[in-house]
């Protein structure tokens, strides 16, 4: 009896005493919902010619302003990207995961965009597995938005070649992926996927050419063109004909270099008015020599056909990107260049080609924050533009927050 | 020949009365189970009281990074602790933790490049990865080097421990019971304590980790 109210009485004791080391204790348990965002202002100088997303003949997400003579360059301080991705885990360890972007500057307007919109399920583990994906999504052949919320991770702006995968392509499908590290330490992984909804992919860079950007499209979204009223819409299915895709990856195990090859197929039915068959391939080597440096070169070459107006476009970019990141800075370095060719010779000229050099300093701050300062100096020249080198440069300061 | 046979004898006599086994400590041992009777893994039970003085001394501790997640993913230290992340995957992590009893971060690196981080203030601390939002860990910073973490079936043993009365508690991260709650006073004499205790767990359903080429750098 005794011993039962010493006990009693050490319990009380123990509880009146220390109620803030038991509150320390207490976990806040990972909710099977997660909600992050990210938010990006800037201000731009660029110019002088607007911007494509002005439907003007700048080839730069930013532009600078129409005037009686010509154009100006312009400042502005603008609303880049606010970005909110929501996850949940589901029953049996499948993973969904949606994202929307507002990008006022690209959709001329404040409606949120439809990103990504996935279920996913993997078996296996990091040396070998498989998994499925299936809903709304871009393709995985960009190397540098690997970044939060698919952004590029190595500047402000991606290449011209990765710009437009991300801005042109989303698609409503499915993919399977394989991967495997062999016991010689190779590591292997190959991706299939069908989608639907491609079938205006192509047509931007034909009417517009290659441009240096960081805008995601979206499935309900849709692009200017430059000098048209019309739109056109990144997610567009008219002969019910999915788009193909895979991309093969090889690497060694300590990640020093990997080579990857990707091909995608729109297997648009050009019989059918308004469908672009656009295909191409795409190689790319990610070296990373020293853990502190981060080299980058992709190359991409393919065609976008339609069967009219006479707009037919061999379509060829490429890009070399080296970077250098120490802790909380990144200093990076890319040389672009990227050509479209008109295959059909029609009354108006899609045939383009042009370079671009991209120097960007981004530097991180915590974890919330981080900020950036590119200039990109670009020189491009189009056909049909009365502008032969529209964007002769321009610099950007990036502020980015994310939750 | 003979007179080496006595030599060994003796030798092996003395040695046994050497290596004689002292008096064993006494120790605790018991079992976590939930609700349902089976026994629960990755519990920590420890001793809440007494607490003992601050030791001089406090062996470092190491939570890895392999495979884009913490190994261990639950490490309970004492108060006072220096915990080093080496990071042994081929990517870099940006370790950190929000958590009031320790705040911190180490930004993106690999290898061993990161300075270990002191833990001087009891409680929970998550730990997670900028990069990897599925990566987490908790390191349980506690104000007594007695502790110990239940194995797969819930079974656990303090040992070390001189005779006396102590106050043990069980902690497990998805527990629903405040440590108060599971709080017992154990008498440790010359002989072996049992102590047992029931926690009910929250459904967790942790991230797993990410594969493939559209999180592959």
């Amino acid at each position: 009896m005794s011993t039962a109210i010493a006990r009693t009485c050490c319990l009380l004791i123990c509880g009146a005493l220390s109620p803030q080391v038991y509150g320390q204790y207490a976990v806040d348990t990972d909710k099977p919902v997660w909600l992050r965002a990210l938010l990006d202002v800037r201000v731009v100088h660029a110019g002088p010619a607007p911007s494509w997303t002005d439907r003007g003949p700048g080839k730069t997400r930013y532009g600078g302003s129409p005037t009686d003579s010509g154009f100006e360059r312009a400042s502005r301080f603008v609303l880049s990207e606010l970005a909110v991705e929501v996850g949940a885990t589901l029953p049996w360890d499948i993973r969904a995961q949606a994202q929307v972007n507002v990008q006022p500057d690209v959709a001329d307007n404040y409606r949120p965009w439809l990103v990504q919109a996935t279920l996913r399920k993997e078996w296996g583990n990091e040396g070998l597995g498989w998994g499925l994906q299936t809903g709304v999504m871009s393709t995985p052949f960009s190397l540098e938005n690997v970044g939060p919320a698919w952004s590029p991770e190595f500047s402000i702006s991606a290449a011209a070649l990765d710009s437009w995968l991300w801005e042109d392509i989303s698609l409503a499908g499915a993919e399977g992926e394989w991967w495997h590290t062999t016991r010689s330490g190779v590591k292997l992984g190959a991706l299939v996927g069908a989608g639907y909804g491609g079938d205006q992919m192509g047509r931007l860079l034909a009417l517009r050419g290659w441009a240096i950007g960081d805008a995601l499209g979206g499935i309900n979204g849709d692009l200017a063109l430059p000098a048209r009223q019309e739109r056109t819409d990144i997610f567009n299915e008219r002969d019910q004909r999915p788009a193909l895709y895979t991309w093969l990856t090889a690497g060694d195990e300590h990640d020093i270099a990997s080579l990857k090859f990707g091909f995608m197929d729109n297997r648009g039915d050009q019989r059918e008015a308004g469908v672009w068959h656009t295909h191409f391939s795409t190689v790319g080597l990610v070296l990373h020599p020293h853990p502190r440096i981060d080299l980058l070169v992709q190359y991409l070459d393919g065609a976008a056909k339609v069967n009219a107006p006479p707009n037919d476009s061999s379509i060829s970019a490429v890009y070399v990107l080296l970077s250098h990141h120490y802790r909380r800075q990144r200093l990076s370095v890319r040389y672009d260049a990227f050509r479209v060719h008109d295959l059909d010779a029609g009354p108006v000229s899609t045939s383009e080609h042009g370079n671009a050099v991209t120097a960007s300093y981004l530097v991180q701050m915590g974890l919330r924050h981080r900020l950036a300062f590119e200039h990109v100096w670009m020189n491009s020249r189009r056909l049909n533009n009365a502008s032969l080198n529209p964007t002769p440069d321009g610099w950007q300061m990036s502020y980015r927050f994310r939750y | 020949m003979h007179r080496h046979n006595y030599q060994r004898i003796l030798f092996v006599a003395a040695a046994l009365l050497l290596v004689r086994p002292a008096a064993a400590e006494p120790s605790i041992s018991g079992t976590v189970t939930g609700a349902d009777g089976k026994g629960i893994a990755d519990a920590v039970v420890f001793v809440l009281a007494p607490t003992p003085p601050a030791a001089s001394h406090v062996a470092p501790q190491v939570v890895d990074q392999i495979g884009k997640a913490f190994v261990p993913e639950l490490l309970p230290v004492v108060v006072g602790t220096l915990v080093r992340f080496p990071n042994h995957d081929q990517i870099h992590h940006h370790v950190y933790s929000f958590s009031p009893a320790k705040t911190f971060e180490l930004p993106l690196y690999k290898g061993e490049d990161a300075p270990p981080v002191l833990f001087d203030k009891v409680g929970v601390v998550k730990i997670g990865c900028n990069i990897h939002d599925w990566m987490a860990g908790i390191i349980l910073v506690l104000p007594t080097p007695h502790f110990t973490v239940t194995d797969p079936e819930g079974r656990f043993t303090l040992r070390d421990l001189p005779a006396g009365t102590y106050t043990l508690s069980a902690w497990h991260a998805l527990s629903k019971l405040k440590p108060e709650d599971s709080a017992q006073s154990v008498q440790l004499s010359q002989d072996a304590a049992q102590v047992a205790f029931t926690l009910s767990l929250s459904a967790a359903r942790p991230r797993r980790a990410m594969h493939g080429a559209r999180v592959e750098p």
